[in-house]
């Protein structure tokens, strides 16, 4: 994802705006997703997620700026709702239907007949794994199930762009992983964009194609996961470098052999956390000098016979990036 | 392809299919169902306390009819607002409302759904109400009366207060507030009604019995049913309630759905500031106007010549029961008598008992004699109801007609009827017990059955 906007984008938004009195929420949102691919909304609370969601869901009217989807300008909300599926942040599900009754009125209100809307609810709770529970009232199911519920209710409408806002809050890990394996099989499956919004850094850098990053209503990076990592890593002047971690007795001898390479400015042993090494480098022209120099300190501890147990290029997580352009901002 | 299945292929319009969702919520859920209950209970006990009274002739049919119908009109508008007042605010309140709002029904569709069902409690409440109205009629023409205007200004005031709880709760963002504010409006629009009758009287309370909905609704109805009016003679106290139901089921169906959204509709500060200009004029109109003056009259005089006498002496019966009685008054001079008014008085001959009201015990305690010949007798009939027991004593009073204002007259005594009343307590008065046991019973058969299916669906989850 780049400036340039492509033809084929099922939602391309164009610097939206909000405001709620003399306080904005959104200072132009630009942006494009292209369908079968998964973007995260990252960026901290009061960043301006909800407001963007909101607008790009036809509950909020922009002040400024507009967007389509599959097509379809904002200025026309209705068709654009029968565009988009959504899993909303609170999702309120009734107790006392089941939820083949509760697709299925879904269903209905998308203009599928009451036969169309059955079957369609059957074969969502099939691809969501619920199909089993479908006669069950929903007030007996589980946090994870519904969540699957609500993405079913997502996709009733067969939808050209899918918005899920922290559809993993409050699960397992097992549920978290299954949920977000749910959501990967969808936008490849059926060909749709989805747009995930969460805190969970890990589970964006796992499932998302692409990145938004909203800090103060403002983008602070967009692009590929890779593309905003790297252009995070090429901000760094000081600090940049390793963690190697070696078995516990061998953690002096990698810290002076560490210590003699050119490109090494500092190394700080962390005997007590079970061998770990963080390794300081000294400023890189680009990204490719400071992979190679981290290929060099491995080559280098595995030919002086040091087992390496584990390595990560410190700056190198989606967490770490986001902490570093959202500094200041948020709660 | 049976019929349903070729109804199953069609695409239903959205305001009815929200119509059915809540439907099924209202009453599967059992919210709806539970607050008809409670009205049918409400209903069977007044009914059984009207037809106790009726039993003592305190209260004739048309009146217990008509009390019972103004009772019907305010439960029912009650159920309705409560509902209304939940049906959005509620929706916030559960998060369930944006995912309606994310679908392509208009707002508009999804507003007149939920409006048919919040008034779906009515037809109920009317059903129930309407073999109370036909028992309490006693075979009167004023069941046949009840059961038209009923439903037809039930129909306008009903519905119209359920816009109202609707609109407060587009306007809240959660329950309480909604419940609060409807709440505080039903009771302003009761107000009028509760008012004494004497703070009725002046131009300002006849003007507050015409535009208040509910009073103007009770008041056409009881003309028409207790003092046989004709609907013309009354046909203004119909523009409130009409008006009403027009303005605020205009407002909710015209001007809430395009600013429906997941926070409450905002009010501007311009219509805040003249509903509270509008409440306060209301009230200080209704504390200006207090009761009409009374009009003091002075006591007529007598010229003497005149007898009255009765033809019991002692009776003894059960409270309930009527005791029936003539009197005799008698022109004993040789010159035509003046016209004559007799009186009946009953006064309770234990010093701690209580005071004796006559108009309850009486549906007739005053009757005119024209004048009479020289000597001539007039017999006139009587009937006391016992309500209370106790010790009584019963007698009349002749009062022969003062000449002028200027001149007074005489009145003169009969001798009393010593009145013993025993208790005696009728289970079932008027024959409304079953109907006052069988409602409740059924309408609570329906909420088990409807908690017995819920547990059962969970139950079979469980078992799976």
């Amino acid at each position: 994802m780049d400036g340039s906007i492509p033809r084929t984008a099922v939602l391309q938004a164009d610097d939206l705006r909000k405001a709620y009195g003399k306080r904005p929420a959104l200072r132009g949102l630009s942006f494009a997703l292209l369908p079968g691919r998964v973007l995260g909304f990252l960026g901290p609370n009061g960043a301006g997620k909800t407001t963007a969601i909101r607008i790009l869901t036809t509950i909020l009217e922009p002040d400024a700026g507009h967007f389509t989807v599959d097509g379809v300008d904002s200025d026309h909300p209705q068709r654009i709702r029968q565009r988009i599926g959504v899993l909303p942040e609170s999702l309120g599900l009734p107790r006392h239907v089941t939820a083949l009754e509760y697709l299925t009125f879904f269903g209905g209100l998308y203009g599928l007949s009451a036969n169309q809307a059955k079957s369609n609810a059957l074969a969502l709770l099939d691809e969501v794994g619920l199909r089993k529970r479908a006669q069950s009232l929903i007030g007996s199911y589980s946090r994870g199930m519904r969540q699957r519920l609500g993405i079913a209710r997502a996709l009733v409408n067969d939808p050209a762009v899918v918005f899920l806002d922290e559809p993993t809050l409050g699960l397992d890990p097992r549920g978290q992983q299954d949920l977000l394996a749910l959501v990967r099989s969808v936008s490849r499956e059926r060909h749709v964009g989805v747009v995930l919004c969460s805190h969970a850094l890990s589970e964006v850098e796992g499932v998302c194609d692409d990145v938004v990053i909203l800090s103060l209503g403002q983008v602070v990076a967009k692009g590929s996961v890779a593309e905003v990592l790297a252009q995070a890593r090429g901000n760094f002047t000081q600090g940049a470098g390793v963690r190697i971690q070696v078995p516990p007795e061998a953690v002096e001898r990698a810290r002076r052999l560490l210590e003699g390479l050119p490109f090494v400015q500092t190394v700080e042993a962390q005997a007590d956390r079970g061998g770990w090494l963080r390794v300081g480098m000294t400023e890189m022209l680009d990204e490719d000098a400071y992979l190679q120099s981290g290929n060099q300190a491995l080559a280098d501890l595995i030919g002086s016979s040091i087992p390496v147990l584990s390595f990560e290029t410190h700056g190198g997580r989606l967490g770490e990036v986001f902490l570093q352009l959202t500094e200041g901002a948020g709660s | 392809m049976s019929t349903q299945e070729a109804g199953n292929t069609r695409v239903r319009p959205a305001w009815w299919l929200v119509f059915s969702r809540e439907m099924t919520d209202l009453w599967m859920g059992g919210k709806a169902l539970n607050l008809v209950l409670v009205f049918s209970v409400l209903l069977g006990v007044v009914a059984f306390v009207l037809a106790t009274n009726s039993e003592l002739s305190l209260i004739p049919p048309k009146e217990m009819v008509f009390e019972m119908l103004r009772l019907s009109m305010a439960a029912a508008g009650f159920i309705c607002l409560i509902i209304g007042a939940d049906s959005l605010s509620g929706e916030r309140e559960r998060a369930t409302l944006e995912g309606l709002l994310l679908t392509p029904a208009s707002r508009r569709e999804i507003v007149a759904g939920k409006f048919l069902a919040a008034i779906s409690p009515w037809p109920a409440t009317l059903a129930i109400s309407l073999p109370y109205w036909a028992l309490l009629s006693q075979g009167d023409e004023a069941f046949a009366q009840a059961a038209l205007w009923g439903s037809v200004l039930g129909t306008f005031l009903v519905p119209a207060l359920a816009a109202i709880g609707m609109l407060v709760s587009f306007w809240s963002n959660t329950n309480r507030n909604s419940m609060f504010v409807s709440l505080g409006i039903y009771l302003l629009i009761l107000v009028p009604s509760q008012l004494p009758g004497s703070a009725q009287a002046g131009s300002v309370g006849q003007l507050l019995k015409k535009v208040s909905p509910m009073e103007a609704t009770y008041h056409f109805v009881e003309k028409i049913i207790v003092n046989s009016r004709t609907v013309s003679e009354v046909s203004v106290f119909l523009i409130a309630p009409v008006a009403l139901a027009v303005i605020s089921i205009g407002i909710l169906i015209w001007y809430a759905p395009p600013r429906l959204g997941l926070e409450a509709g905002m009010m501007s500060k311009r219509i805040k500031g003249r509903g509270v200009a509008v409440a306060v004029l209301a009230g200080l109109l209704l504390t200006a106007f207090g009761p009409a003056p009374l009009q003091a009259q002075e006591s007529p005089g007598s010229d003497g010549s005149l007898e009255i006498s009765i033809d019991t002496e002692v009776a003894t019966v059960r409270t309930g029961d009527p005791v029936l009685f003539t009197t005799a008054v008698a022109n004993t001079s040789d010159e035509q008598s003046p016209p004559v008014i007799v009186a009946m008085n009953i006064i309770n001959l234990d010093s701690d008992g209580d005071v004796v009201d006559p108009e309850d015990w009486s549906p007739e305690r005053t009757q005119y004699v024209t004048p009479m010949a020289p000597g001539n007798s007039v017999q006139l009939s009587w009937r006391v109801n016992a309500i209370l027991e106790g010790d009584y004593m019963v007698y009349m009073v002749l009062v022969p007609e003062p000449d002028g204002q200027q001149s007074t007259s005489h009145p003169v005594a009969s001798p009393g009827i010593h009145l013993t009343v025993d208790p005696f307590t009728r289970l079932n008065p008027g024959g409304v017990l079953p109907i006052v046991i069988a409602i409740p019973t059924l309408l609570m058969a329906a909420v088990g059955f409807v908690m017995w299916r819920q547990r059962r669906r969970i139950n079979q989850v469980d078992a799976d």
